[in-house]
């Protein structure tokens, strides 16, 4: 440092200082992130029974160790702000937005080697191959039964047995599309299936996204690693569904999911955006003529496939679960037609029944004449008396575990139960042997984990797994979802409880040759013709979601101007005042707040702005206003680009953190309070005119937002200037609108020639240039439904919607402003005049639109009375 | 003996119903002693799709889709069978004992035997509780012959049970009927299937029509029969043999059979999904058995 070129006595650049402090921090650091061999008594995964770390694990603990608890913090918060930014959830926002919500990546990835996982991947293989022939022989030939391979009671006992699936065909030669197993490895280093997911396994979206985060987060620590990639799996997966299509034309792909509540969600949208197919709720879809059809906008168009992350029971209100909200009517006896292939097929959750794993080396046997290489969790049956027996004698050491999933019954671990419990459980067991098994606990070896403290620490993992069916076989995805427990030795790992995930590497010892680009290309060039039809819902709620922009900005706008001319030295008459808060009021249709007021409320309108503002429970609350935007967001997620996401998530923040900006009052700073908001809704604004596509659903949201700023500008002018004020107020009155509109500038540019109300209305109304003006707006509904329109060739006749906005348009045309602004014992008639006719008109707009091309969805009632319908 | 079979089923609606999607199991199947000789099934308003298919359960029901909004639905199901019980007994064995009859279910493994564990099972109307089995103890005995243990039971319920229409509903639980001793055919025949699994007995639920004869010297009313209910059980080595509570007796020449599952959720003669409709539609079935020779 002596030789310095910074002078002794001036402060050093920030970076200098930064990378010294890391410099001498370096020592202690490295000594928090080495990670040494655990305890004896937990189970490693990381070091040789010598207490070396294995070659796969020592780059990557190398290099975590020479980033230091700087460097990994800063990716820490990197990460953190890509998985916020993705919109990465797990059980998304009720009603409040309940923490802890966000995806946990812890960044410490685990890493397999490759010929580690070549034995896991094959054992993977032959499962699948496995479960796919159970599926075939459960509903059809039940060879397995008859061969006493497993006992009838297995088989016919299980709620996932849907007798009603009998006979369904699948093209191809699986019908098992999708298998995935929850795996852990012993301490032994052997690895051991928990359980096997068939119906709609969750998880793979999330693999993608951690993958995501991991390479930018650590780009040349992940280039070096030589890391598999997931991209081919996502590519098979893709191909099977598109082969699955029973017609000969382009098949039709959708993803059904249950909708925003399920806590999946995130993955669900961020799966169909990434396969490129249309995500659907069950309203979307709709059986005619003995087919599936989603709704859009031009109609219903046929689906061939669907990807389904419902459960198979609530599929379909008319054979399964009558209850179901989610289901489609008649769904499933067009599958059993043939006329529609669902992935995984209707019945499947059969094979998720945890007695299969007692009679598994039977099975396999029996279907591919040798035991599997996979091994599983030890299972005892309680429906079999010896291990009934066995059961009841070690219960304490024993999982016990219901076999279906929708009882409602839950696993439990015996030692946790005290003896009363005890007792309950085992009367429980023996009045319904059939219905429960027990399992063993494995202790699961540890793998390092970043703790909040900074520090590598053992936990145990378990790994999911996911496997496709291709053409002839079954492709494994290189890795998985890993996820750790809280604490070393901790028995339960679940994301309910917020455990954490990790990104799984399976890493080569060259690198894997990387995809060619122009099949990329072709990929993207066919997703985006897939986009071009959407079902109807996404397309209302892009409507709306406009509406609720424009609504919310409108109403800040005017609370802002209003706060500023209350809050201004220049002191605003007591009738201003109180037509300021009567537009608030009206605006924001509070009604009646401010609207006939007694004095007092008008006198001292805080409380009342500050509801308005921060009172979601109320409708038209700027909260409320925002909450429905967020709604309508996520329900058109997948059109959303990720700036736009971004910028949405902000936009959320700044409504969790209105209660503390608004803390002090309004007096002192409204605008800082908020602009905030204002400011992430105009870059809303922005983004989705320079980011999205000129698709249908663009020109909804477009016209969701003109309708909306058409009756929001009608709504001001009528309440600020059909009644003719005092001159002091008028002055006051008229910059109100100039401001709130945003036209002051222009006004004042003018002005210098001409000046009054007369420019005014001609700036907020009449002038097309301004787009803000109501002319504006109508123009342009005409532009964007020119645009949307269904096929009109060859009709002679104007549809209602040109008639309205074309008799809209050419009325304002038709209007002179000196007309308008005439005064008539204390009114503007005409002013009043025009405004009702326009809003009359866009009122019939807005009706058609919504007859027209939104679906209005009446809900489905059982025939027949309820049955008693609970799984056995 | 031949009869035709003719079963009008009409709901009318307070409300207009768009869409609906339904699911009929009313045709008559074949069986050793029954012949489906033919059956047609008419929808009003004319449905937009519909397809036959045999289910799980080997009976044949027909799907159909009406998307012309109505007020008023109709579904008339004719069909003409052949009945010939001759057959039966020269195959059932009525002599074998219950105790032996359990230890043959135990201890065999031949196909009839595994598939009929299917209905010792609980299912999703009928679970096995300690009342029926305490209900059921009285008639059964190990050194009795199993016939005559069912054939005690149906007695039993017959003369213990009040037939009394309206006291229950589709929803009404099985605890309930036993404890009131009331019901109609579909509640005695799930009473008895609860009955006969609780004693080890696969059974199963039988949906159909019997022929009712007019008190002598009357007219027969038309429309006057009705849809009824009544069990099979697993005898040894591979007979269902049929009883019917409601009348205690074997079902036979007079017993029609539709379908036959688990309990009534496999065989519900008309079930469905609406969409719209209001409230409280208004059911009226006619069923008529004419004999034809």
């Amino acid at each position: 440092m002596s030789k310095s070129i910074y002078p002794q006595n001036q402060p050093l650049p920030q970076a200098q200082v930064q990378a010294q402090a890391q410099f001498q921090g370096q020592t202690q650091d490295s000594q928090n992130l080495q990670y040494f061999k655990p305890a004896a008594h937990i189970p490693d995964q990381v070091h040789t029974p010598e207490g070396e770390v294995k070659p796969e694990w020592q780059y990557l603990l190398n290099s975590i160790q020479n980033l230091g608890s700087d460097g990994l913090n800063a990716r820490t918060d990197k990460a953190r702000r890509i998985l916020r930014d993705d919109g990465v959830t797990y059980n998304i926002y009720g009603k409040d937005k309940a923490p802890g919500s966000q995806w946990e990546l812890d960044l410490v990835p685990s890493v397999i080697s490759s010929e580690d996982w070549a034995d896991i991947e094959s054992g993977l293989l032959e499962r699948a191959e496995l479960f796919n022939l159970m599926l075939r022989d459960f509903y059809g030939s039940r060879t397995l039964l008859k061969q006493l391979a497993i006992p009838p009671e297995a088989l016919f006992g299980h709620g996932g047995f849907l007798r009603a699936c009998q006979g369904i065909q699948v093209p191809g030669e699986h019908d098992l599309i999708l298998h995935s197993v929850d795996l852990v490895r012993r301490p032994d280093g052997t690895m051991c299936v928990l359980s096997d997911r068939t119906q709609a396994p969750s998880g793979a979206g999330y693999v993608l996204e951690n993958r995501t985060v991991m390479s930018r987060v650590f780009p040349s620590l992940f280039r070096d690693s030589h890391v598999h990639r997931l991209a081919s799996f996502f590519q098979r997966l893709r191909h099977k569904l598109i082969s699955l299509a029973p017609s000969e034309n382009k098949a039709r792909v959708v993803v059904l999911t249950p909708g925003p509540h399920n806590e999946t969600y995130f993955e669900h949208s961020y799966i169909s955006n990434y396969l490129g197919f249309p995500l659907v709720q069950s309203g979307d879809l709709v059986v005619r003529k003995g087919f599936v059809w989603m709704k859009s906008l031009d109609g219903l168009d046929r689906v061939d496939v669907i990807l389904r992350r419902i459960d198979d029971v609530s599929c379909d209100p008319v054979e399964l679960y009558s209850g179901s909200q989610l289901g489609v009517p008649g769904l499933l006896d067009v599958v059993r037609a043939g006329r529609v292939v669902m992935a995984n097929p209707l019945g499947t959750g059969v094979l998720e029944n945890p007695i299969l794993l007692k009679y598994l080396p039977q099975i396999s046997k029996a279907l591919l004449g040798r035991e599997l290489r996979l091994k599983s969790v030890k299972t005892y049956w309680c429906g079999d008396k010896d291990d009934l027996k066995f059961i009841s004698e070690n219960i304490k050491n024993l999982i016990i575990k219901p076999i279906y999933r929708g009882t409602g019954a839950h696993s439990v671990w015996g030692g946790d139960l005290s003896d009363s419990e005890l007792a309950e459980l085992l009367q429980k067991i023996h009045q319904k042997p059939l219905q429960f098994v027990a399992q063993e606990r494995i202790d699961k070896t540890h793998i390092p984990s970043l703790t909040k403290d900074n520090t590598l620490e053992p936990r145990p993992a378990i790994l999911r797994t996911f496997s496709v069916a291709t053409d002839n076989s079954y492709m494994v995805m290189p890795g998985g979802l890993t996820r750790v427990g809280l604490s070393a030795g901790s028995p339960l790992i679940s994301m309910q409880i917020g455990c954490p995930s990790k990104d799984t590497w399976v890493t080569a010892s060259e690198p894997e040759r990387i995809p060619d680009e122009s099949q990329q290309d072709a990929l993207q060039a066919e997703k985006e013709a897939m986009l071009v039809s959407l079902p109807s819902r996404v397309v209302e709620n892009l409507f709306w979601m406009g509406r609720y922009a424009e609504r919310a900005e409108a109403s800040l706008r005017l609370l802002r101007t209003v706060f500023e001319m209350l809050n201004d030295e220049q002191a605003i008459s007591a009738q201003s005042q109180k037509v300021l808060l009567n537009a608030i009021s009206e605006i924001t249709a509070t009604l009646p707040g401010f609207v006939n007021a007694p004095e007092e409320l008008l006198a001292n309108p805080e409380p009342e702005l500050l509801d308005i503002i921060k009172n979601g429970a109320r409708m038209g609350s700027i909260k409320s206003t925002l909450n429905s935007l967020f709604y309508c967001a996520d329900e058109s997620k997948e059109l959303l680009s990720s700036d736009t996401i971004r910028i949405i998530n902000d936009l959320q923040d700044e409504v969790d953190n209105l209660e503390m900006s608004l803390s002090q009052g309004l007096s002192s700073a409204p605008e800082e309070a908020l602009d905030p908001l204002v400011i992430p809704l105009i870059a809303l604004s922005g983004i989705m005119q320079e980011s999205m596509v000129r698709g249908v659903g663009w020109h909804f949201l477009e016209m969701g937002r003109r309708v909306e700023r058409s009756a929001q500008i009608m709504k001001t002018v009528s309440v600020l200037m059909t009644d003719v004020s005092e001159k002091y107020d008028h002055r006051t009155l008229l910059n109100a609108l100039l401001k709130s509109m945003e036209v002051s500038l222009v006004y004042r540019r003018q002005g210098r020639a001409r000046a009054g109300l007369e420019l005014g209305i001609e700036l907020v109304m009449l002038d097309s240039t301004n787009p803000r003006s109501l002319m504006f707006q109508f123009e342009r509904l005409q532009h964007h439904f020119d645009n949307v329109r269904n096929d009109n060739q060859g009709k002679r006749e104007l549809d209602e919607e040109d008639r309205v906005l074309l008799e809209a348009v050419t009325s304002l045309k038709l209007s002179r402003v000196k007309s308008l602004v005439e005064e008539i014992e204390g009114t503007r008639p005409n002013l009043s005049k025009i405004i009702g006719q326009l809003s009359v008109l866009l009122n019939d707009f807005n009706n058609v639109i919504t007859d027209k091309y939104f679906d209005h969805r009446i809900d489905p009632k059982q025939l027949v009375g309820t049955f008693v319908e609970e799984a056995h | 003996m031949r009869y035709r079979i003719r079963h009008e089923t009409k709901y009318t609606y307070a409300a207009r119903v768009s869409h609906c999607y339904n699911l009929a199991s009313l045709t008559p199947l074949n069986s050793l002693r029954q012949k489906c000789l033919q059956s047609s099934i008419s929808v009003s308003p004319s449905a937009i799709h519909s397809r036959k298919q045999t289910d799980y359960f080997g009976n044949e029901s027909f799907h159909f889709e009406i998307q012309t909004p109505h007020k008023e639905l109709s579904i008339i199901a004719e069909s003409e069978v052949e009945m010939d019980d001759t057959q039966l007994d020269f195959t059932v064995d009525k002599t074998i004992t219950y105790g032996d009859a359990l230890n043959y279910l135990a201890t065999n493994t031949s196909e009839p035997v595994l598939l009929a564990k299917e209905f010792c099972l609980d299912s999703p109307m009928i679970k096995v509780t300690d009342a029926l089995k305490e209900y059921a103890r009285h008639s059964f005995d190990l050194n009795r012959s199993l016939y005559s243990c069912v054939e005690d039971l149906t007695q039993r319920i017959f003369k213990e049970f009040k037939y009394t229409p309206g006291f229950t509903s589709i929803a009404t639980p099985l605890s309930d009927v036993l404890a009131h001793k009331k019901g109609v055919c579909q509640d005695f025949a799930h009473l008895q299937v609860g009955c006969l699994r609780a004693m080890g007995i696969p059974a199963k639920y039988v949906s159909g029509y019997m022929e009712t004869l007019p008190p002598p010297g009357q007219e027969k009313l038309v429309g006057a029969d009705a849809t009824h209910a009544w069990v099979a059980y697993f005898s040894p080595d591979d007979n269902w043999i049929e009883f019917d509570p409601t009348n205690s007796v074997q079902a036979g020449k007079q017993h029609i059979i539709t379908a036959q599952g688990r309990d009534y959720y496999d065989v519900t003669p008309l079930k469905g999904v609406i969409f719209g409709g209001g409230e409280d539609p208004i059911l009226a079935v006619s069923v008529d058995v004419a004999r034809l020779d």
